[in-house]
């Protein structure tokens, strides 16, 4: 059983030059006007780097960076593979650092499974911590309209008939609504909430918990059950595939799980740990990866840069 | 946050129920109309269950369902199935994951073919699990297996695969082909291909595997197979489509039950010739929270249904008996006001509050006298000191709320134009009179008994007091037909009064400060639930917004044109189509409930009629209790319910509500003598835009 936490997680500085090391062939950023995304973009070191707008942010042409690849598609597998084949072709032998900070989560997890897909077994995922979020924890990174709930391609799963025991875990983030619509969607399965803690900064586990509560209702009747709401850091993609791992195993053994949903809606690196436990572990099982689709997200959520982290994220053959 | 953990009403929803717990909760209501005489489980005429949310439809489902009927006939199950004479098949359509059955480069005709496929296996993998489950013990099953097997498999393309000798392994060879169908519909999102077998015929299995089944084993001979699909609302048009021709194409013994939304049903279209399903003909149709809400034992249900939680939580066995007679002593639980006459008790707390200082609506009348005195707008009244002559008149101190009923009458005297220093002593002497018992009849008895709601929330308005929204029936009848509401109301309360140091349901009523806390949170907690998916969700939002703003400045103006202000109609047919989607979305979340039609009283039209969910009253202060409608105008209802007419929606507001306010009452602020004459309108009329 592999155990998430072998895999590499380091620190790079936030001032002054990185390792010389720290370069790749590739680097891919989805572009946003916070200050901790451009930062790490102007430093990453790259033969080629590339930035993604995504059309939920609703920048308009001419405030994109020159060269960037722009889609006006919203769905994430046309989407990602129209800028691989565009801008990327063949991956074979070279290196893939990947800035998440900025991604919206469905791009993020369908591009895992699309590299997995090309045969890339490692790349580098950045992220860089805010100093705080920009409201605190009245801040919105959606619009609040969410279009539907659904899988997210790739990771779809073959789902069983029987639906007696089926669970969903959400990785609970600010967005309380995007909570209770997942929980809505998946009305009649077992809720399990993952909070991120340790949190970004010490303030944030308590806003996480205040706004998650606010979907209590939809969470429904688990909402209290302390056996129901987890933690994992909420920095550590590793910890949190860890954690889900644990999870699953647990409610499994009191009773086989009929059908799985897994639903990101926390922080990059959560997402980063939900994508990688569902490719090594639960791809082609039962088990899908649900996510509310918004109209729109702010691109620009947070103040300051307080640390960058890379993690080394190692694939399975798909 | 307070401790839920230890609280009966904890859980609101159906899904969130056990088997066990669905059958151990279930309620029916009272008499006569039994659920199962409304959902006809062995008529073979399929049914749309349609409902907002929380009308109760997962739990009626559930209960027809082949795992509860385990539960309630226990060892006699095959007896109690051939008693019953159906056999629910229940499946819920959130499961099918359905969002991924289109675009990934596919054409949509392909698509419409994969589902199709897909509820096939996915259909006759349920019903054969479940005919199994419920047979598969016999020994009637192992002498006539290889008959059922060999008609079974006569319906399968089976290719490459191994021919089931036993009906487990069919079933596993269906799962096969599912899990077969699932790789290439998520790989497609990747590859861009979508290589697809079909192996069943539309219908086939779905109908067939009954038919085999009835044919051959004696416990299903009169037996209906009763397809329960729950949660239909979560099929695009398409997929709806093909179920709608399961319908129309339906064979014996297979009947259907579609559970839905309100909003959920998106199409009646078959493939069958592109024709429709028609209600009555192809399907009949059970409004279930409408049925609920015009039932006049929806009381007595609901208030058993809360007997039946609180039996189960505290273990107490309960029967009909007990349970009926639970029901009827819940009321004394609630701490409610006394009634008295007048509401001398109810308004008490003016008489202690306001010792020696002027009470709030006298000061604003005189406010309202003075700017009419300086515009020469106030009839009758020329000089300071016959204001207050006139407000010595309207004084009645021992009984607040005749003051406001005096107040009231006055205010409708001055905006038709009348002599205040007369009507101000009319008043008095009704006062009086109606305090003495004298006056029975006429303009005085009949204003308090049409405004007597909101001229005490006016009160409890203008002297700081929260609404009064208390009482177990109260909280029923804001339920308006779903018992979800019911619950999640009784589960805030219950939250509040234990946070509050009290012990609900066991001793001491629960207080009016925790019935208040709790109805409001839960008003609060279904203004955030009720918020539809996807944009058109914030414009239906907007619009509520604006007709709870307009009904509320309507409810606390001086002279509200009607009385109990939560309803209107309006000739939706004159309005543009935006404005009619949105208020017919507002319909099927739920926002608004349709009451039927209002004749308008100049050109006999019939108006659509809506009134603003109960459900939201507390967050705007209005009445539960259905009275007056406002006649909104197209042009009204444009502005509330079409984005882009919002912009003149404030001016709307305005120009209706100055016309219930002093001292000019909607008159252009003119001299006295360039008054209009006095309208002669009804003062309850229902209609004529005002």
């Amino acid at each position: 059983m592999i155990d998430y936490t072998l895999m590499y997680k380091g620190e790079l500085p936030v001032e002054g030059d990185w390792p010389p090391a720290v370069r790749w062939d590739v680097f891919v950023s989805a572009y946003t006007s916070a200050e901790r995304v451009q930062r790490v973009f102007r430093k990453a070191a790259a033969e080629s780097r590339h930035w993604l707008v995504f059309p939920e942010y609703g920048f308009t042409p001419e405030k994109c960076p020159a060269g960037a690849f722009a889609s006006e598609s919203r769905d994430e597998a046309e989407y990602v593979r129209s800028f691989w084949d565009n801008s990327i072709g063949d991956i074979a032998g070279r290196t893939v650092g990947i800035d998440i900070t900025g991604f919206i989560r469905p791009y993020l997890i369908f591009m895992l499974r699309w590299l997995a897909q090309r045969g890339v077994r490692r790349f580098d995922a950045l992220y860089t911590e805010p100093v705080i979020y920009a409201k605190r924890e009245q801040t919105q990174f959606s619009d609040d309209v969410v279009v539907e709930v659904r899988q997210i391609a790739g990771f779809e799963g073959t789902h069983s008939p029987d639906t007696s025991n089926d669970c969903l875990i959400i990785g609970a983030g600010y967005d309380h609504q995007l909570i209770a619509q997942v929980a809505e969607h998946k009305q009649f399965s077992r809720k399990i909430q993952i909070f991120g803690l340790p949190s970004l900064r010490a303030d944030m586990y308590q806003e996480n918990v205040l706004q998650a509560y606010r979907a209590e209702e939809a969470v429904g009747r688990h909402t209290a059950d302390e056996s129901n709401s987890y933690f994992a850091p909420a920095n550590d993609p590793f910890v949190t595939a860890n954690t889900l791992r644990q999870i699953v195993t647990r409610i499994d053994a009191l009773r086989p799980i009929t059908n799985l949903y897994l639903s990101p809606v926390a922080t990059k690196p959560q997402v980063l740990g939900f994508a990688l436990y569902y490719l090594t572990e639960r791809l082609n099982t039962a088990t899908s990866l649900i996510f509310p689709f918004c109209e729109a997200y702010n691109p620009e959520t947070t103040k300051g840069l307080s640390r960058i982290w890379k993690y080394t994220v190692e694939l399975p053959p798909v | 946050m307070k401790d839920a953990a230890q609280n009966p009403f904890n859980i609101t929803k159906a899904v969130d129920f056990s088997d066990q717990e669905i059958h151990d909760y279930w309620v029916d209501m009272p008499t006569g109309d039994s659920f199962s005489s409304m959902a006809k489980p062995t008529s073979p005429m399929p049914m749309l269950i349609v409902g907002g949310k929380g009308s109760g439809k997962t739990h009626l489902m559930r209960y027809f369902s082949y795992p509860l009927q385990r539960i309630r006939h226990g060892r006699d199950l095959l007896e109690g199935i051939r008693r019953d004479g159906y056999i629910g098949i229940y499946l819920r359509c959130g499961g099918l994951n359905s969002a991924r059955f289109r675009g990934k480069g596919q054409p949509d005709e392909k698509w419409d073919d994969v589902f199709a496929y897909y509820m096939e296996l996915w259909l006759s993998q349920l019903v054969l699990g479940t005919a199994l489950d419920a047979v598969g013990e016999m020994p009637e099953v192992l002498s006539r297996e290889p008959n059922i097997v060999r008609d079974l498999l006569s319906l399968v393309d089976l290719r490459e695969h191994t021919s089931p000798k036993s009906l487990w392994d069919l079933n596993l060879l269906l799962r096969g082909l599912q899990k077969e169908l699932d790789v290439a519909v998520n790989n497609s999102g990747m590859t861009g291909k979508l290589p697809v077998h079909i192996t069943v015929t539309r219908g086939d299995l779905i109908f067939g595997i009954p038919k085999v089944f009835a044919a051959n084993l004696s416990p299903f001979r009169d037996c209906l197979f009763l397809y329960l699909l729950d949660e239909f609302e979560n099929l695009s048009e398409v997929q709806q489509r093909y179920i709608q021709t399961l319908i129309r194409e339906r064979q014996n013994p297979c009947s259907f039950k579609i559970g839905a939304r309100t909003y959920g049903i998106r199409t009646l279209k078959t493939y069958s010739a592109d024709e429709e399903n028609k209600e009555g003909s192809e399907f009949e149709v059970l409004p279930l929270d409408t049925i609920l809400r015009a039932n006049d034992r929806y009381q007595e249900f609901a208030k058993r249904l809360v007997a039946k939680r609180l039996a189960e939580f505290n273990r107490v066995p309960s029967n009909v008996e007990t349970l009926n007679s639970m029901a009827q002593s819940l009321d004394k639980h609630f701490e409610e006001f006394e009634k008295s006459p007048f509401g001398r008790s109810e308004t008490a707390f003016v008489t202690d509050k306001y010792v020696g200082r002027d009470r709030p609506y006298f000061k604003t009348l005189r406010q309202n006298l003075e700017k009419g005195l300086d515009a020469d707008a106030a009839r009758g009244l020329s000089v300071p000191d016959e204001i207050e002559k006139a407000i010595a008149l309207l004084r009645c101190p021992e009984f607040p709320l005749l003051e406001k009923v005096n107040i009231f009458i006055f205010y409708r005297e001055w905006s038709k134009c009348h002599n205040l220093q007369k009507a101000a002593k009319e008043i008095a002497d009704d006062c009086r009179a109606f305090l003495a018992g004298t006056l029975k009849h006429g303009r005085y008895q009949t204003v308090l008994e049409y405004f007597r709601a909101d001229l005490l929330a006016q009160l409890l308005r203008e002297t700081d007091q929260r609404q009064r929204y208390v009482g177990l029936t109260t909280f029923v009848e804001i339920s308006s037909g779903f018992p979800r509401n019911l619950l999640i109301i009784l589960k805030h309360i219950f939250a509040w009064a234990t946070f509050n140091g009290e012990f609900p349901f066991r001793g001491t009523p629960i207080s009016i400060r925790s019935q208040q806390a709790g109805v409001l949170e839960a008003s609060e907690w279904f203004y955030r639930d009720s918020r539809m998916i996807g944009r058109q969700g914030q414009h239906v939002m907007d619009g509520i917004n604006r007709l709870g703003t307009l009904f509320r400045g309507i409810r606390f103006s001086e002279k509200p044109s009607e009385c109990s202000c939560c309803t209107f109609s309006s000739d939706l047919s004159r309005c543009t189509d935006v404005a009619r989607r949105v208020v017919d979305l507002a319909d099927k979340w739920s926002l608004l409930i349709n009451v039927g039609g209002q004749r308008d009283r100049n050109t006999e039209r019939v108006d659509a009629k809506y009134q603003l969910n109960p459900m939201l009253a507390p967050r705007w202060d209005l009445a539960i209790y259905r009275r007056g409608v406002l006649a909104l105008t197209p042009e009204e209802i444009d502005a509330a319910f079409n984005p882009e007419h919002a912009g003149k929606f404030d001016e709307f507001a305005e120009k209706r509500i100055a016309r219930m306010a002093a001292p000019f009452f909607g008159h252009a602020r003119r001299p006295l003598g360039g008054l209009p004459p006095e309208r002669t309108q009804s003062l309850f009329a229902d209609g004529d835009y005002d």
